[in-house]
């Protein structure tokens, strides 16, 4: 798979259809992946793919990064979680689907945390996501679903990589979502309100406020984010539990409808607080809400930042 | 003063006798799945097979967020107070040497001509508890900056594991004899036959040489080498690694409140946020990424040593094990060592 | 507690609008053993605090030959700035420093001195002015050329009429192309090149310049046209800044800390600076 990946990449280069291609490299130890840009045919040897692979390399497409952005057109090697972000991204203008060259890559599966990885994929080592994954495998249509609220009829969910490499993958989700996460979320929704307030007071103020969840988040792309603003400064930058509280808050409804579960913000937090737990959360009273899952149509835009002349409320009409 | 012995099961006792007497005992405890530094009340909250927690131990001599001053405004003025504390001793035990020697560091900067008492007083009511490496991971790279695994630099106490649960009790400061003879039912003489736990063999990174890099960044011309540019490229800003280092000491100051009170707040600030160096007029000196990053380099191999006399960098691996890219701040040394 | 976080408190005593949106403060420390005690060298800067929105960094823009009060100008930018605007006299503001390094006014005895200030760049040169003219005997001869982008962005109008009448100072005004109004009797055209026209000699002489970056550019670049080393050029730099002491790590120009080795600098030194601004 690796072959067909440099092999495709090189291929890329050459022909000057792409001018970077985004993907994971090795560190110089070999133990441990970490992005990399290739610009020349002759350093795609640099490009990997195994479980290590965690990383979602769609964040480098975003509007911050000028430096790669000036490199040129770039080709991107996304797993399918990583081609639903990249959905969003377009569904919201950020990149242009002909602007990007997809390398989807069929995935069994990656870690949680690159520290757990001791030769095997097991199970136990790999986040919730990918044990409800539907998108393992890129260029297969994506997996039937209901019409979504907004969705044109005979619309089509018809993102999908310019290139698959792998072999096709034979998995199916399980029909209720399983895995810590799911576990969890089914556990608090069965405690009080007051329970519910105590277990988030009690995570978010660990927060130190270093914003990694920001950072990593490829849909967290404000040129200034609220929390830089300071007239009048709207959330408190100081690590107490009011200013904590604030940030984490906002960033969650923020994200409501958009968020597509890729786990990076709960991995690169350095304090271990369950983000996956408030966004998946999120995710699930969309789709109650509203019938929308985020990442399968770049068409469809996220129900909450769109206004409708047919929204049942009436109170902003 | 003779070395002394501490058994594991006494620490208990410490613990209990200190927190009678109003002092805090942070030690390295799980806390959301992973080890870090945070005050104990009972010896069984402790992890004892550790490499190294995920925090240092800089928030106890420097917290995340901190009062300095108050105040309240009405018609006749503004009625303003300085905030005084009066901080509890802090036994910090479980310290590793590389976080040991990070506090003359920190020290330098807070006491450059203007003495911060906020730092200094903490510090002095901070006795260090050092425990000696026995395990390393890939990530640890103190040989690399002139530090070793069992190194005394910086501790008041350091301790060496012994084969039977208990500690080499070494007192290297005043500050470290005064409290072992505080404790002396708790930490006994050393018997005469003990066996000391092997030192962790930390591999020096050979193409990474420290003396070379400080020549290299003193060349101002060197500040526009277009490796910066390559190395930083998928730095994300996050400020992940700052804040787990512990010789990083940036701050913030602000003010927080209503219009009739409020408080001035020392807090937490990284070099690698976006907005860290932007002027009202809209400029930023430092605009892009790769120049936020090489600002952190050479604030670690060139400001420290040269103005602090200290050590920037002391090996500890924590930016390495928190970076969500994993941006190896030993290949880009290695990287720098090779240049011309 | 010695705490150095810790501003003194000052009471606002006049306020004079120098430009749409440029003050200047003049303050009086309330404790009147700092106001009696409190010194400086020209060319330090202080932190000012409006209590509730923050602190902002100034020069201190009077001369230290006045006692008993300190005077600051700053234009409208942002949070700070805008809740110090709103300010009235009489109201309350904070002062912290002073802080930095000064002009070593001292070593320029017998010298001539020529001054060069672009729009908010005049309060740092205006404290050395009148430093310089309180000890007019010290110095040979005085040279100012200011300009601004319009006639009303011009500060310290009433001090320029002032030195405009001294005989002992040659003051040369001017605004950009574009700026002037019907009845200005100064010069037109952007500072350096009205600095090359106006062609002080380097002999025996110090420069000192200050203002927005780009005019610093050109009018270094003017006075080695002149023929003045850049050794006898003087300016100062400015950063970001909130501690003002050497801690908080954000002023830095490469390994040059501002507040603490700074903000005057000789041309040579900036010179020899990392390129990070």
């Amino acid at each position: 798979m690796e072959n067909q990946l440099r092999q495709k990449a090189k291929e890329l280069l050459e022909k000057g259809e792409a001018k970077v291609v985004i993907g994971y490299g090795w560190n110089k130890r070999k133990t441990r992946t970490t992005p990399v840009f290739i610009t020349k045919p002759e350093d795609v040897e640099k490009l990997v793919f195994n479980p290590l692979c965690v990383n979602n390399l769609s964040l480098y497409l975003t509007r911050k990064f000028t430096d790669i952005k000036a490199l040129g057109k770039p080709a991107i090697v996304a797993k399918g979680c990583d081609i639903k972000t990249i959905t969003v991204l377009i569904s919201e203008s950020q990149i242009k689907r002909e602007d990007v060259v997809i390398l989807g890559m069929t995935c069994n599966g990656v870690v949680y945390k690159q520290e757990l990885w001791k030769g095997e994929l097991k199970p136990e080592i790999m986040p919730t996501k990918c044990h409800n994954c539907d998108v393992r495998n890129p260029q297969s249509p994506l997996p039937t679903l209901p019409p979504q609220v907004g969705e044109e009829k005979g619309g089509g969910r018809s993102l999908a990589a310019d290139f698959v490499i792998g072999e096709k993958v034979n998995f199916t989700p399980p029909d209720t979502p399983a895995g810590m996460v799911f576990d969890k979320i089914r556990d608090l929704d069965k405690k009080s309100g007051e329970e519910r307030w105590g277990f988030w007071i009690e995570h978010f103020n660990r927060c130190i406020k270093c914003y990694a969840c920001r950072q990593i988040c490829p849909l967290c792309y404000c040129d200034r984010c609220i929390a830089e603003k300071n007239m009048p400064q709207w959330i408190e930058t100081s690590a107490h539990p009011r200013g904590n509280l604030a940030w984490n808050l906002k960033r969650a409804m923020d994200l409501a409808g958009r968020c597509t579960f890729c786990g990076e913000c709960e991995r690169a937090c350095p304090v271990n607080i369950p983000l996956n737990l408030v966004n998946q959360k999120m995710a699930l009273v969309v789709k109650d809400a509203f019938g929308h899952r985020a990442g399968y149509d770049e068409k469809v835009h996220p129900p909450m930042i769109v206004f409708n002349m047919e929204d049942e409320e009436d109170f902003i009409k | 003063m003779a070395n002394k012995l501490l058994k594991k099961e006494n620490l208990g006792k410490l613990i209990d006798t200190l927190s009678g007497e109003g002092s805090i005992f942070v030690a390295p405890r799980m806390d959301a799945r992973q080890v870090v530094y945070a005050p104990v009340e009972k010896m069984d909250e402790i992890v004892f097979d550790y490499i190294i927690p995920i925090n240092s131990f800089k928030e106890f001599l420097f917290p995340q967020t901190e009062t300095v001053a108050a105040f309240s405004i009405h018609k006749e003025g503004v009625d303003l107070r300085g905030v005084e504390i009066e901080p509890k001793e802090t036994v910090i035990f479980g310290s590793r040497p590389c976080d040991a020697a990070s506090v003359a560091s920190l020290r330098a900067v807070f006491n450059w001509d203007f003495k911060d008492e906020f730092y200094n007083r903490r510090e002095d009511k901070a006795v260090v508890m050092t425990v000696a490496c026995t395990k390393a991971d890939e990530s640890c790279f103190c040989t690399t900056v002139n530090l070793t695994p069992d190194s005394p630099n910086g501790s008041d106490i350091l301790l060496k594991e012994t084969n039977d649960n208990g500690y080499i009790v070494e007192a290297l400061t005043d500050k470290g004899k005064k409290f072992v003879e505080r404790f002396n039912n708790i930490f006994t003489p050393q018997p005469s036959a003990f066996s000391l736990q092997p030192i962790a063999d930390v591999k020096h990174i050979v193409g990474a040489d420290v003396k070379k890099i400080q020549e290299w960044l003193k060349d101002t011309k060197n500040y526009e080498n277009p490796i910066w540019a390559e190395l930083a490229r998928k730095c994300i800003g996050c400020g992940a690694c700052t804040f787990a280092c512990p010789t990083c000491h940036c701050f913030d100051i602000v003010d927080e409140g209503s219009a009739f009170e409020g408080e001035r707040i020392k807090n937490w600030d990284a070099c690698q946020f976006e907005f860290f160096t932007l002027h009202t007029s809209g400029h930023n000196p430092r605009d892009t990424q790769y120049k936020r990053w090489r600002n952190r380099f050479m604030c670690k191999f060139n400001f420290y040593p040269n103005k602090f006399s200290s050590r920037g960098c002391v090996g500890c691996g924590r930016c390495i094990r928190v970076c969500p890219v994993r941006l190896d701040i030993t290949e880009v040394m290695e990287e720098v060592s090779n240049q011309p | 507690m010695n705490n150095i976080y810790l501003p003194y408190l000052t009471t606002i005593e006049d306020i004079y609008e120098e430009a749409p949106d440029v003050r200047t403060f003049r303050l009086v420390f309330k404790d009147e053993k700092v106001r009696d005690a409190f010194d400086f060298k020209t060319g330090q800067f202080g932190l000012y605090s409006a209590f509730g929105a923050g602190e902002s960094t100034f020069c201190i823009a009077s001369s230290p030959t006045r006692k008993g009060y300190i005077q600051c100008t700053f234009r409208k930018g942002g949070r700070v700035t805008g809740a110090l605007t709103d300010l009235g006299v009489g109201d309350t503001m904070g002062f912290r420093g002073p802080y930095g390094n000064w002009f070593p006014v001292n070593e320029w005895k017998g010298k001539n001195i020529v001054f060069i200030a672009g729009g908010i760049g005049l309060p740092p040169v205006r404290s050395v002015i009148w430093n310089c003219l309180d000890r007019r005997e010290d110095f040979g001869e005085i040279t100012i050329v200011y300009g601004a982008k319009s006639v009303a962005d011009l500060v310290y109008k009433n001090e320029l009429a002032q030195w405009s009448q001294m005989s002992d100072i040659k003051l040369v005004q001017t605004v950009d192309p574009g700026g002037e109004t019907s009845d200005w009797k100064g010069k037109i055209g952007f500072v350096p090149t009205v600095l090359e026209q106006t062609a002080p000699s380097p002999k025996d002489a110090i420069a000192i310049t200050c203002g927005p970056p780009i005019m610093i550019k050109f009018v270094l670049q003017a006075l080695e046209k002149l023929g003045f080393s850049s050794e006898q050029v003087y300016t100062t730099l400015e950063n970001k800044m909130k501690c003002g002491v050497g801690k908080c790590g954000r002023c830095n120009v490469g390994d040059i800390y501002i507040c603490k080795e700074g903000p005057v600098y000789t041309a040579a030194e900036v010179k020899r600076m990392y390129n990070d601004f």
